[in-house]
């Protein structure tokens, strides 16, 4: 069998060997049973439950209501400030991310001491829990004691402290800048990789046509970075898109509705007004909208395998 | 002199990256060392004048002290710096997200090693489908799962308990240490695989004796990323367990957050050993976890 097996490889199109077909299921088999109880089930599941109005307050009596749970989550009116909310945390923070990682891509790809030390103390905000990391974001942003009250005292920008996550205008611009800081690193890293693969005779060559350092950024580097660019645009907005501890963290939602974004709606419809028929049909329109995006993330990824 | 403009732009440029990976951070542990009364100064002590580790104590001793309204009051009579009872919560908390992400990085690797190795070095028939499979198990939504597990969890008994942790974290880290391990196996030649199988090897043995040995540094990079997740991870922690036996750190540490009559010096002594662990292992392995993050290309 091994011989079989042996003959076929490299050969594209050869017929594949019974051996390897039922080897190649064994080893997948965990794997598969595994993903189809805790990922595919789940899914599935969840949009069966979308189609009744399941509600834990009132266990007994459980009806289906066909598409019902989607038209009552589609005409709520909170349902449509959220997308504009989750919208606009999205943009602020993937617009920020990708700045601030692509400056600091840029550096990391110099060679000068030091360089080693940087790149590992960029893994520090990457490696904090979110929770720590809303947590510290919290104290630095109180408006008693915080840092950020007390920088901008000493540095005369204010003359008074001053609310911030308390107040609405500021709030969801304050939770992006947490969540930007724990994202930058990864985008960094995944970025660095990009440009790392271009290759060096392009700017050697385009200093000889005499492009200085600008020219040489928007003609060479842009262009060669526009495909990993754009995997840790989409990434980082699915990311966003689906964010939750931070805002569970610093505001709760509030205040009042400023920072009510959609997946803390499917928090508050499911867990706290225990309705889990909305809450999966709410949650299962963001898997969707996420699912359409990740579609050219899995395609890039799975031809790259 | 153009080598002198350019160290200075590198020195700035250094400066300002350091400053703002790290600042947030040095803030949090200077003010985890400060006592109440000088930690609600005004403007800020940046660095503590009097630093003291009572934070700490206070929660390494949570245990033992009874902590009623008096004894609190008592310890710190001019400030009144509030150690909460939950306070002994904490340690238990960190030997619960231990265990879970132990058995999930066990867990993940005996499932996804085999796995990987069948998707990069076997041909059979569904090979694509089953990586496409695989890719897009990942891009789903923990959010999506929360109320589908909900109910099968509670179904299963296993609400409040460990397992349900164990359970829900595979599905959120196998497609990653799957896709990672597949792109390292690639990278390995074939002509291993071939030597193997002609010596005699079956798939199993071929995989255990020469792929595995070879592949150490992706494996380290699975463990790195699945202890991590785990032990970062809050959403589905936060629906699954409701009593001190079953809750993690994240939950622990975030039910202190919302508590307004907990001092901030404690908050902070309570999130600087909620980052000690994660940080530590990612800044000794950096090198294993960027390998890992470009051979994987996204986090999952």
């Amino acid at each position: 069998m091994s011989i079989r097996a042996g003959a076929l490889r490299g050969v594209f199109g050869a017929p594949v060997s019974r051996y390897d077909q039922a080897s190649a299921l064994w080893l997948l088999a965990p794997m598969l049973a595994v993903l189809l109880v805790v990922a595919v089930f789940p899914v599935l599941y969840s949009f069966w439950i979308s189609l009744f109005d399941l509600r834990l307050t009132r266990p007994h009596r459980v009806p289906f209501v066909g598409l019902d749970n989607y038209l009552e989550v589609l005409q709520d009116e909170l349902f449509w400030s959220s997308v504009w909310r989750t919208t606009s945390f999205t943009l602020m923070s993937v617009t920020a991310i990708m700045v601030i990682a692509l400056a600091m891509a840029l550096l990391l790809n110099e060679e000068f001491r030091g360089r080693r030390f940087l790149s590992a103390m960029l893994l520090v905000p990457w490696a904090i829990p979110y929770v720590a990391n809303g947590l510290m974001w919290k104290w630095i942003y109180d408006s008693g004691y915080g840092a950020l009250n007390g920088l901008l005292f000493q540095l005369d920008f204010i003359d008074k402290y001053m609310v911030w996550l308390g107040d609405s205008h500021k709030t969801l611009a304050l939770i992006a800048n947490a969540f930007v800081w724990k994202e930058v690193p990864l985008a960094t890293i995944l970025l660095l990789v990009g440009l790392k693969s271009i290759p060096a005779d392009l700017y050697s060559a385009a200093r000889v046509d005499g492009a200085d350092l600008w020219r040489r950024f928007v003609h060479i580097t842009l262009p060669a970075l526009r495909p990993s660019f754009m995997l840790v645009m989409i990434y980082e907005t699915m990311m966003a898109i689906r964010h939750f501890d931070l805002f569970f963290i610093l505001t709760e939602g509030g205040p009042a509705e400023a920072s009510h974004v959609l997946a803390w709606q499917v928090y508050v419809e499911t867990f706290r007004k225990l309705s889990f028929g909305t809450g999966s049909a709410l949650a299962y329109i963001m898997a969707l909208v996420t699912f359409l995006l990740a579609f050219w993330l899995i395609r890039t990824l799975g031809r790259k395998l | 002199m153009k080598g002198l403009g350019r160290n200075v732009l590198l020195f700035t440029a250094s400066a300002l990256f350091l400053v703002y990976v790290l600042a947030p951070v040095a803030w949090l542990v200077s003010s985890s060392v400060q006592q109440e009364a000088e930690i609600t100064s005004r403007p800020p002590h940046w660095i503590p004048r009097q630093p003291t580790l009572e934070n700490f104590e206070a929660i390494f001793q949570a245990k033992e002290k009874k902590v009623t309204y008096e004894t609190r009051r008592a310890g710190d009579p001019a400030t009144g710096g509030y150690i909460p009872s939950t306070a002994r919560d904490l340690v238990p908390s960190m030997w619960n997200s231990l265990i879970v992400a132990v058995s999930v990085v066990v867990l993940n690797l005996l499932v996804a090693v085999p796995a990987a190795y069948a998707m990069a070095k076997i041909r059979y028939i569904g090979r694509s489908t089953s990586i496409y499979f695989m890719l897009t198990t990942r891009v789903i939504p923990d959010i999506a799962l929360v109320v589908p597990f909900f109910l099968f969890i509670r179904t299963f008994g296993l609400l409040d308990h460990l397992g349900s942790l164990v359970i829900t974290y595979l599905a959120i880290t196998i497609p990653f240490s799957v896709f990672i391990l597949v792109g390292y196996f690639e990278s390995l030649p074939d002509e291993l695989d071939k030597a193997a199988r002609v010596d005699g090897c079956s798939r199993l043995q071929t995989l255990l004796r020469v792929y595995v040995p070879l592949a150490m540094p992706s494996l380290v990079a699975v463990v790195l990323f699945t202890f991590l997740t785990s032990w970062n991870e809050f959403l589905l922690a936060l629906m699954f367990t409701q009593t001190p036996a079953s809750q993690t750190m994240p939950i622990v540490v975030a039910s202190f957050a919302s508590d307004f009559t907990i001092s901030f010096s404690f908050i902070n002594a309570a999130g600087v050993l909620a980052v000690v662990p994660p940080v530590l292992m990612a800044v000794v392995f950096e090198r294993y976890i960027v390998s890992g993050l470009t051979a994987g290309a996204v986090k999952g």
